[in-house]
């Protein structure tokens, strides 16, 4: 039996950056709001000190802050001739499954996504002509400007305590910072974060190969900060507990210190954790949704929740899950191209060499999430000339250390025995002396990469596994060529005494080992209900009351990590639901 | 450390907290306050200051010291949070305290200025 509870306001699913975000400024608004969280409260001062917190077997091996893959997870496959098997265990991403989400485990890296994404298919048509454009990469235009999002950008890092240099303060190129950056309105709330040798010795060298690097944005408090909310920050202690851990200091951005206690401590604001959402449940006009359908994991108990307004505010994957068991918006099919839920699902490529210096001292167990130093020549910026390499996109590439730690961090020179004597005698010879240097690149949108429910796996509440199709195309590949010249020249020109060098990939993408948390698409932006599910402030075509909030909605993937435009579009959003929706309930845009 | 060169010591010391600014050590105190309270019984990370001074380290039974800290027959004073705060893990080894220190002698003492203007 289903119990049916009393209407509220907004029922918000997932509780971590965008559900908090989301959920504080509605309920600042005066709207009853119910968040539906799938895992469990955790606080820092119960779960994130000293010295629990600093368990690698806990929290990396065994991934105690991430989805449960027994309970649900994703069948996957490279191609649709393929039959998709369950992923068991979490390996290339890992969504964050507890109150502050994949916002309590990240690292803090921040990026503003410029034009040369949104505007991604007009710019690289303009300048190359349709023709370099594969008849199979189904990239477009998101809808949305930089320049609308700049605001958003700012109160976001404002929020999140991010420490960086600003390379652009309005059309100013600045010293020490990004020259390739979009204009920025304000410098960062916080100065850059100290440097490490790591990162300085790949400073030098990229510098005299006439690159330009800069400190990467991270929301790591380079020291001690109150956020236009009034949450506090310390300062960041280079722990190297950083990734796939809650901050025992409380420096790190997180959801669960800074917009969800403000949302807890509204009265028009309700948590109920362990409540995983099964079903958006369609209105009879099909026009709008009236609530969801969600378990008490405690329990069992089946409940339904009457809501106002629906926002999807899980993971990204769970986000476009959910749309295909509610069927709302019609399913892509990638052999017919019709549809949009599950359509333009990407990842990330990369590559990385590793350095070996004998005698040299990196103290690898020293760093911030965001202690690196990151270079964009071949990124945001049109000076880099596609045309000769025949790739679209860009990657970044960067040096330092984030999360170095006893079982994972083992850097040997290539050659070395993997087990055994030679083994260890290597490990602990070398561990003090190697660095990496790592490229990040971008993944375009392709029509076979994609989402669509299991024909055979279930969850364990009986619902289709999430299927996902993906893998690299030639244009990853030829960019990942193009990314290991440039990470082995960089590397060469630093005369390390060992060199494991950057290879670029070409064997099919796997589920192991981890690569990037950076998951995109399935429910996506852009101008008309034909090519995408979602108009520009993220709000369903096909139900009004329905906003799909999160890195689901990117029409592509760039080389940086997703958290910068994630957080400032659930604010552009929270804006366009209090602003407007609110008073005239209806399309924002017109289909 | 002879008689005499201690008493010297804890005049300096004294003299160092008389003319302390209370007011600048409100600002510096930004650096604990998002793990340290000042309300009673409120803890963060951190345990609450309020009423720390003449208090034994270790002995408020609602928040989870480290063994190191409980077994350390610490009484929380001028002189011994001028010690923890400039580098807690050479005071005390084996504390939990993620904090990197503050290594100049006056900041401390404006900090704890403020501290015994407001922690009680």
């Amino acid at each position: 039996m289903v119990t049916r509870l009393k209407e509220v306001d907004v029922v918000v699913v997932g509780l971590g950056w965008t559900g908090g975000i989301l959920g504080k400024e509605l309920a600042e608004a005066g709207l009853k709001v119910v968040a539906l969280e799938r895992g469990a409260m955790r606080t820092s001062d119960n779960d994130y000190s000293l010295p629990n917190i600093r368990d690698e077997l806990r929290y990396v091996v065994r991934h105690d802050l991430m989805q449960n893959t027994a309970r649900d997870t994703l069948t996957i496959r490279n191609n649709p001739s393929q039959e998709a098997l369950p992923m068991r265990r979490l390996g290339s991403f890992l969504p964050g499954e507890v109150v502050g989400g994949s916002g309590v485990h990240w690292s803090g890296h921040t990026w503003r996504w410029t034009d040369m994404e949104f505007k991604v298919r007009s710019q690289y048509e303009e300048r190359y002509g349709k023709n370099f454009i594969p008849a199979d990469m189904t990239i477009q235009d998101w809808g949305i400007t930089y320049a609308e999002l700049e605001p958003y950008y700012d109160k976001f890092e404002r929020v999140a305590a991010v420490s960086g240099k600003a390379g652009n303060l309005r059309g100013q190129i600045q010293p020490g910072g990004n020259p390739f950056e979009a204009p920025r309105a304000n410098e960062y709330p916080l100065p850059p974060l100290t440097t490490i040798l790591a990162s300085e010795m790949f400073a030098a060298a990229a510098k005299s190969s006439g690159y330009h690097p800069f400190p990467r944005p991270a929301a790591n408090a380079s020291r001690a900060y109150t956020n236009p909310d009034g949450a506090k920050f310390g300062a960041c202690q280079y722990c190297g507990y950083c990734q796939r851990f809650g901050c025992e200091a409380n420096a790190k951005g997180s959801p669960h210190i800074t917009v969800i206690p403000l949302a807890m401590s509204n009265p028009n604001f309700e948590l109920r954790t362990y409540s995983w959402v099964t079903k958006v449940i369609k209105d009879s006009d099909g026009k709008r949704v009236s609530g969801v359908s969600y378990t008490n994991l405690l329990n069992g108990e089946e409940l339904e929740q009457p809501a106002g307004m629906v926002l999807l505010c899980a993971y990204a994957i769970n986000n476009v899950h959910l749309m295909l068991l509610s069927g709302i918006g019609q399913p892509y099919d990638p052999v017919a191209q019709t549809g949009v839920i599950g359509k333009n699902y990407c990842y990330q490529t990369g590559t990385g060499a590793t350095l070996f210096f004998q005698g040299r001292r990196f103290n690898p167990f020293m760093s911030a999430g965001g202690s690196n130093v990151t270079m964009d020549d071949y990124n945001i910026n049109w000076e880099f000339d596609r045309g000769p390499h025949g790739f679209i996109g860009g990657y970044n590439v960067a040096a330092g250390f984030n999360t170095a730690l006893p079982i994972g961090y083992r850097p040997v020179p290539s050659g070395t025995p993997q087990w055994g004597k030679a083994w260890k005698k290597a490990t602990a010879e070398w561990y003090q002396t190697a660095m990496n240097i790592g490229a990040s690149g971008a993944v375009m949108a392709n029509r076979y990469n994609c989402y669509d429910l299991d024909p055979t796996y279930r969850n364990a509440l009986g619902q289709p596994l999430m299927r996902m199709t993906f893998d690299y195309k030639a244009n990853e590949h030829k960019m990942g060529q193009h990314a290991a010249k440039v990470v082995n020249d960089i590397a060469r020109s630093m005369n390390p005494t060992h060199l494991n060098p950057a290879v670029a990939r070409t064997q099919p993408w796997t589920v192991v080992p981890y690569q990037s948390t950076h998951n995109t698409g399935g429910t996506i932006m852009g101008t008309s209900p034909r090519e995408s599910a979602v108009n520009k402030y993220l709000q369903s075509w096909d139900c009004h009351n329905l906003f799909v909030v999160g890195a689901n909605v990117f029409p592509h993937n760039a080389s940086y990590n997703p958290t910068g435009p994630v957080g400032a579009l659930a604010y552009w959003t929270a804006d366009a639901i209090k602003n407007r929706y609110v008073k005239n309930p209806a399309p924002l845009v017109p289909a | 450390m002879t008689g005499l060169t201690l008493a010297l010591a804890l005049a300096i010391a004294s003299t160092a907290a008389q003319a302390a600014d209370p007011v600048r050590g409100e600002t510096l105190y930004e650096e604990c306050i998002a793990c340290h309270s000042l309300r009673p019984g409120v803890h963060g990370i951190g345990p609450s200051l309020h009423d720390v001074f003449n208090r034994k380290a270790g002995e408020l039974a609602d928040y989870r010291y480290s063994p190191a800290l409980k077994r350390s027959g610490i009484i929380w004073t001028v002189d011994t949070l001028d010690a923890f705060i400039a580098d807690s893990q050479q005071f005390l080894p084996a504390n939990r305290m993620p904090y990197a220190g503050m290594p100049e002698a006056r900041d401390r003492a404006d900090l704890i200025a403020y501290l015994q203007q407001v922690a009680k």
